[in-house]
Order: C-alpha cells, then sequence, then structure tokens
C-alpha cells in the first residue's frame, strides 16, 4: 500500500487518466489477491477485479484524497465480490451426496473423503452470501476480525456475530447432511 | 473459538482449499482501458417518453406523488 503520493489521488479524483493508470498498477494485484480469498477462481477474481476498479473510477469524485486508497479499494472489492456471491446459484446437484468440484487449484486433503468434502461445499453454499463472505475470510483465510470489518464496513463485534451466526447455520446445514464436525 | 469450531474450520479449509496461486498473471489495464472508452449507453427515447408522462401525470394529479412514492 505504498508508493502513491497524495497528489495522485488528486488528480485521479479530478479523472487524470494518468493518475488512474498509476492507481490501477499499483492496486491490480492487490484487489486480486483479496477477491480471489473470497471467491475462490482465479477467472471470476480477474472479472471482479476490472469490475471494481471500473467501480472505483466511476466513484472518483467521492474519494477523499487523506484517506486510504487501498482500504477503500479493499471494501468496494468486498462489495463487488458479495454481489457476486450473492448472484451465484449454489453448485449443488439435487442429490446432496454426488460430488462437487471446488473451483480451486489446490487439492483436497486425502483423509477426506469426496462425499464429505462436496456435503461441507454444499452446506457453505446454503448460507446466506453475507454469511458466507465472512466464513471463508475468518474461517478458512483466518484474516483478522479488524480487517474483515473494515473490508465489509462493520464493527469488530459485528464480524464475531456473524461468524457465530455462520457457524451455527452451517452445522445445522451440516447436520441435516449427516456430516457432524 | 473452542474445539468443536476447529474441527469446523479444519474441515472447510480440507473442503475448499484456497487457491495456492494468488498472484495475478497478467496486466488488467489493457481491458480497463477499453471499458474507459467504450461509448456511454444512450437512454432509449421510449425511457425518455415514459419519464415526460410520468412528471406531466404527477403535474397533473399532485395527489397522486404519496401513491407513487409508496409504490416506488
Amino acid at each position: 500500500m505504498v508508493g502513491i503520493v497524495e497528489p495522485e489521488l488528486e488528480r485521479f479524483t479530478r479523472g487524470d487518466i494518468q493518475a488512474f493508470e498509476a492507481l490501477f498498477r499499483e492496486y491490480q494485484g492487490e484487489i486480486y489477491g483479496w477477491i480471489i480469498r473470497i471467491v475462490h477462481d482465479p477467472g471470476v477474481s480477474e472479472d471482479l477485479t476490472i469490475e471494481t476498479l471500473w467501480r472505483i473510477y466511476r466513484a472518483r469524485a467521492r474519494f477523499d484524497p487523506c484517506r486510504s486508497f487501498g482500504a477503500w479499494a479493499r471494501r468496494i472489492a468486498t462489495n463487488v465480490a458479495l454481489e457476486h456471491l450473492s448472484r451465484r446459484r449454489p453448485e449443488k446437484s439435487l442429490d446432496d451426496t454426488a460430488p462437487i468440484r471446488a473451483p480451486v487449484t489446490g487439492t483436497p486433503d486425502p483423509a477426506v473423503t469426496a462425499d464429505v468434502s462436496a456435503k461441507v461445499l454444499a452446506a457453505l453454499d446454503e448460507l446466506p452470501a453475507k454469511l458466507r463472505i465472512t466464513v471463508r475470510l475468518a474461517m478458512i483465510e483466518e484474516r483478522p476480525y479488524a480487517e474483515i470489518a473494515d473490508a465489509l464496513g462493520l464493527s469488530t463485534n459485528g464480524v464475531k456475530t456473524r461468524v457465530f451466526r455462520a457457524i451455527r447455520l452451517l452445522r445445522k446445514n451440516l447436520e441435516k447432511r449427516g456430516v457432524r464436525p | 473459538m473452542n474445539e468443536k469450531d476447529e474441527a469446523l474450520r479444519e474441515l472447510l479449509r480440507r473442503a475448499a482449499p484456497c487457491p495456492a496461486d494468488r498472484k495475478l498473471k497478467r496486466d488488467l489495464w489493457p481491458e480497463m482501458r477499453r471499458c474507459l472508452e467504450r461509448p456511454p449507453v444512450p437512454i432509449p427515447w421510449g425511457d425518455w417518453a415514459i419519464a415526460a408522462t410520468l412528471l406531466v401525470c404527477l403535474l397533473l394529479f399532485p395527489k397522486a406523488i404519496p401513491a407513487v412514492l409508496y409504490l416506488l
């Protein structure tokens, strides 16, 4: 989050394309890195990174150059990812026991059967988008609550409450599928 | 987090592992540039006509304004 001087931010708020290009190149990797933590899909993350920066450009007049550009960008990126999760239909078949392929590049632990993994993913997908994003950031990515709170525009206690609700719902969803963690 | 929550976390991490490579592979600026150069979509004349009709109706029947606001 370093390298951008205030005059450049001021020029950006006035609509200077060169200043925006400098900001774009500085932050595109960071925004992509944040979005991929939430959506777990490289192709979708690229599209959402462009959408985020497009929204940032359109909202440039509302940005206060005295504030952190990175934090503002992260909040917009989180909203864009949240909208994506809300729009996306859960990737599950009618039969929950059918294996579901996770859109990730990593290999699942062999100790966990594909069946259990599919049920966990289905249970996760069943959560409301706001809880799903909190679970992904807090439980899978283990990001600090303060960072999540900043990105979601909540207080730290608000994040804790969401994590608590998400865990409770997730357990319920898993129990419905016969999984008891 | 208690032990049960830790077990759930472990289950989640194994079922939905984070992508190992989180680095952006290419520069996205050329695509952004295309978005910036795209001409803005003009508002269809039909939409202007509907807006004008609505405005005229509201001027003629101001008592309908609360009902319209409620429906919006």
